[in-house]
């Protein structure tokens, strides 16, 4: 077993574990934690096929880069929503959020 | 020529006025028929020192209207008009408390205007043209009270029975005209043969329809559904004497075949009539009765070959029964009824009226020295120097007595018996008309010479035997209608002649029936094909239909699926908009599932 693969495995139990975390959570803060770690484990994927595949392309790492730039901002704006959330009704659980539907 | 149409148009124009002014009615009718009378008067006068004025209105391409004044037009239409203007001056009080006088006067009007111009037409269209109009006048003062139950339907009967007649006079001018060429009167009248037999029975057709002669005599009795003034103006004076008129102006057409028929049928009329009104209970249908029956005298005279007598006997008939009538017409206003058993005793309430009632009566009977005395003795005359005064001579003795006995009998019934009178209004104007006519009808007798001067004909000659047995007769049957009752005189004939002879429905069933029938099967016919129509269309509208119902259930069904099964598939894919983070989260797994499993399978196999 090469060690590719084991970061593949890696990258995708992360997947996993936050994937099972943003469904099984109904808190907003879980949910957005559970997001990270599935972006985390994507971005295990990511360093893994550029470190292992191609290290001489800069592209993987850009990519990485970007995507932790999205995951600054999304939370950034996931926090914003679930500070606004809390003030107004004193909670951020989304089972109780169906008045946001449009 | 002036006066000649001044004759038609000073009536005419009053028609004309009366209906849209609607005010001063019977100024504006007595203005008319006093311009009518004036002009008569003035053309007797110019036409008796040997004018002969004649006029031409435009009419029909080729057929103009011509009026002509000869001595004979000249003195009808002088005596119509003075009988018109009397008893319109009658009228006006007469009809004092009536509604509808605009009608009444307009007709009147409009009536005397169209028997002017019968009596002066000298064109055969215009003849037929006016005689149809007096008939149509006649129908709508007859149907004045058409409120009342029964004017209406007699009204119409009148109307058919003179309108049947008139066919007749339809075919004898079709037949004239064909014949020569020409519409001029006079110039047709020098046919003879075969076409002079046809035309000349046609004519007595209808100069029997409008002068109410046997068979067709039964319409009169009904038109005194109408004002007395009608009755008095077109059921005694003009409109009946039209009749006698055409076959007056006709005579020198009608052949000695055709002669022999008019005599029979005037004297046969004359007894029939004479009966019916002996038995009748009404005034104004005694009356009327008697009118026709004195017509039958007139024909007679024509049979016997002296239509001069038949004039005579014309022009003093119109004074006296004018007279009889507005005399009744005072009666059934003092009673409120016409009915000779509500009228008993009203000649002793009303003497000065019944005066005037008791001359113009013996005038009718022949007493001397009346008018009607003169003219019946040129009647009896007339039939006992025809040549066949065997037939015609008994006929008209018993004529005489006849109307000896109706007469004498109305004079009883009035003078004796009680009951109650009421105050009459309108005497004044009642009374200038009835004691104008009154007058006339007793001096009348001493213009008969100046007329046959005028006409240039001898009358016929009178024997002191044919004098004298007139006389008696009359007189004799004065004494016994005065004696006895009507019912003695008649007999078992007094059934019959209470109802006009109308034998099982005879005269009804003759003319009313047929054409009652014949309007039925027309009607039918007319239903049929409103049916027919009626089909088709309801056809068309059901094709109509059935292509809006393919529209609506076809195309626009269609439109409106789809837009229902849109919204259907809206409403289901909204039910998946929760709200709920985490369902829809879900749903975006699986959906990455699936794509993911997509790409997997699609990767393998290929």
């Amino acid at each position: 077993m090469t060690t590719l693969t084991v970061a593949l495995v890696v990258g995708a139990i992360l997947f996993g574990i936050g994937l099972y975390g943003v469904l099984s959570q109904t808190n907003l803060v879980m949910i957005m934690m559970g997001v990270e770690v599935m972006l985390g484990g994507a971005m295990v994927n990511l360093v893994a096929f550029w470190r292992f595949l191609h290290p001489e392309a800069y592209a993987g790492q850009m990519f990485v880069l970007i995507v932790m730039t999205v995951m600054a901002l999304e939370m950034a704006v996931g926090f914003g929503v679930g500070t606004g959330r809390f003030r107004a009704k004193g909670s951020v659980e989304m089972e109780e959020a169906q008045d946001l539907k449009g | 020529m002036i006066t000649l149409t001044l004759i038609i148009l000073g009536p005419l124009v009053a028609a004309a006025l009366i209906l849209p002014i609607r005010r001063g009615v019977p100024a504006l009718a007595l203005f008319g028929a006093g311009v009518s009378l004036a002009s008569a008067l003035a053309l007797l006068s110019r036409v008796a020192v040997g004018a002969r004025p004649s006029a031409e209105l435009p009419g029909l391409p080729g057929l103009p209207l011509r009026l002509t004044a000869e001595p004979l037009t000249a003195v009808l239409a002088a005596a119509a008009a003075v009988v018109g203007f009397s008893v319109m001056v009658y009228a006006v009080g007469y009809m004092r408390s009536e509604a509808g006088l605009t009608r009444f006067f307009a007709g009147m009007s409009f009536f005397v205007a169209a028997m002017q111009a019968l009596v002066l037409a000298g064109d055969w269209v215009l003849l037929l043209a006016a005689w149809e109009l007096i008939g149509f006048s006649s129908y709508l003062l007859i149907g004045f009270w058409f409120e009342r139950p029964g004017v209406g339907q007699s009204a119409t009967r009148a109307f058919l029975y003179t309108r049947s007649a008139d066919l007749g006079l339809y075919v004898a001018v079709f037949v004239l005209i064909a014949h020569t060429g020409t519409s001029e009167i006079s110039r047709t009248l020098e046919v003879n043969g075969a076409a002079a037999v046809a035309a000349g029975l046609f004519l007595l057709l209808a100069a029997a329809g409008k002068s109410a002669q046997t068979p067709l005599h039964g319409w009169l009795l009904d038109a005194m559904a109408g004002p007395t003034p009608v009755s008095a103006l077109l059921h005694s004076a003009t409109l009946v004497a039209a009749g006698a008129i055409l076959l007056i102006r006709a005579f020198p057409l009608l052949p000695p075949a055709v002669l022999v028929v008019v005599g029979v049928l005037g004297g046969l009329t004359t007894l029939v009539a004479g009966a019916t009104a002996l038995a009748q209970r009404d005034l104004k249908r005694l009356l009327a009765a008697s009118t026709s029956s004195q017509y039958g005298l007139m024909l007679l005279a024509i049979g016997a070959g002296f239509p001069v007598a038949a004039l005579f006997h014309l022009l003093a008939h119109a004074a006296m029964k004018s007279a009889l009538f507005l005399g009744a017409g005072v009666f059934q206003h003092a009673r409120g009824s016409t009915q000779l058993a509500d009228l008993e005793g009203v000649g002793r309430a009303r003497r000065l009226t019944f005066f005037g009632f008791v001359v113009s009566g013996l005038a009718l009977a022949g007493v001397p020295p009346l008018s009607g005395f003169w003219s019946k003795d040129a009647i009896l005359a007339a039939s006992f120097s025809s040549s066949y005064a065997p037939l015609l001579a008994p006929l008209a003795l018993a004529g005489t007595l006849l109307t000896g006995l109706y007469v004498a009998r109305a004079l009883r019934l009035l003078w004796h018996g009680e009951g109650e009178s009421e105050p009459v209004s309108g005497t004044r104007w009642m009374g200038v008309g009835f004691t104008v006519l009154t007058v006339l009808a007793a001096v009348l007798g001493l213009a008969l010479p100046p007329v046959a001067d005028l006409l240039g004909i001898e009358p016929p000659g009178e024997t002191l035997l044919v004098v004298a047995l007139g006389l008696v007769v009359a007189l004799i049957g004065l004494a016994l209608g005065w004696a006895f009752p009507a019912d003695r005189l008649l007999g078992p004939l007094s059934g019959l002649a209470g109802t006009g002879f109308r034998v099982g429905g005879g005269f009804d069933g003759l003319v009313v029936r047929p054409a009652l029938a014949f309007a039925r099967a027309l009607d039918a016919l007319d239903r049929g094909i409103h049916a027919g129509v009626l089909a088709v269309g309801s056809a068309a509208l059901a094709v109509a239909n059935a292509s809006r119902a393919t529209d609506e259930k076809g195309i626009d069904g269609l439109i409106v699926a789809l837009g229902r099964s849109a919204r259907r598939l809206g409403n289901r894919a909204r039910t998946l908009q929760t709200g709920l983070v985490h369902k829809e989260l879900l749903l975006a797994a699986v959906g990455g599932a699936l794509v993911f499993a997509l790409l997997i399978v699609g990767s393998i196999g290929l």
